[in-house]
């Protein structure tokens, strides 16, 4: 039970750090006006935290007995998509301003960064179809059920909400950090219950 | 649904995760199971019910 909760800790410190460093040197590189690359630059030391974030995520995991083979594999290609995002949308950002692009290549340009958020996707599906354990499957089906309630109702109130000029215009590709938040709530809520 | 794992499981001198791993699930479903949190699939009382070599009636009842 000890080293359950010493895991436990250990995880939330290390996400606190990855979640800090990011946000901070993103705030910094906004404050201070940066250009996109050195923004890219500082806000790069903190990705890495993203690492030992996992590792402590899956000691955790694995301490409190809930550490399936399928859970593994997530976790894994967790690190796929967060590195292969930034560079994606680190080549997008300075590709598109530095080749002034237009036309076909700011198409192909602007896609990029969605790619390993589609391959974030397909591994929530690979997950849910790979979990053989019928009761963590459905933990995180219903995790992932109030994410998606929380999104619908988001999205359509902001959404009414601009239409009548009173918020302004969020992007699309907020619904998945939305999404997400919302997948960490459920997940909280979910450890609450089962207390 | 109440059932009785645990006993069945401390008879056998099991600890949650020996059962767990008999029945190549996470110790976390042993445990929700166990405390009545979580009612298996059919198809998981079966391998239960097998692995003890009982039936599934004999291991869970009805009630809270």
């Amino acid at each position: 039970m000890n080293s359950q909760a010493t895991a436990s800790r250990s995880a939330w410190l290390w996400g606190a750090a990855f979640l800090l460093g990011m946000f901070g040197t993103g705030f910094a590189a906004r404050w201070f006006d940066l250009p996109p690359v050195p923004s890219m630059l500082v806000m790069f030391p903190p990705l890495l935290l993203a690492v030992p974030f996992m590792r402590a995520t899956e000691r955790a995991q694995a301490a409190s007995g809930a550490l399936s083979p399928a859970t593994r594999r997530y976790n894994r290609r967790g690190m796929v998509w967060t590195f292969s995002y930034v560079l994606l949308l680190a080549v997008a950002v300075i590709g598109a301003k530095s080749l002034q692009a237009q036309g076909p290549l700011l198409w192909v340009l602007a896609v990029l960064p969605a790619l390993p958020i589609l391959y974030l996707v397909w591994t929530m599906a690979r997950y849910l179809i790979e979990e053989q354990d019928e009761y963590l499957r459905m933990k995180v089906v219903n995790a992932s059920l109030m994410a998606t309630g929380l999104l619908l109702a988001l999205a359509t109130v902001w959404g009414f909400l601009e239409t009548f000029g009173l918020v302004p215009h969020v992007p699309g590709w907020a619904a998945l950090p939305v999404w997400a938040i919302g997948l960490g709530l459920g997940t909280a809520i979910n450890r609450w219950r089962d207390r | 649904m109440r059932n009785r794992l645990k006993v069945l499981r401390a008879e056998r001198g099991w600890s949650q995760q020996d059962l767990a791993e008999r029945l190549e699930v996470s110790r976390q479903s042993v445990n929700a199971i166990e405390t009545g949190r979580y009612d298996p699939s059919l198809p998981l009382a079966f391998r239960i019910a097998d692995l003890f070599g009982m039936a599934i009636e004999e291991i869970f009842q009805r009630g809270e």
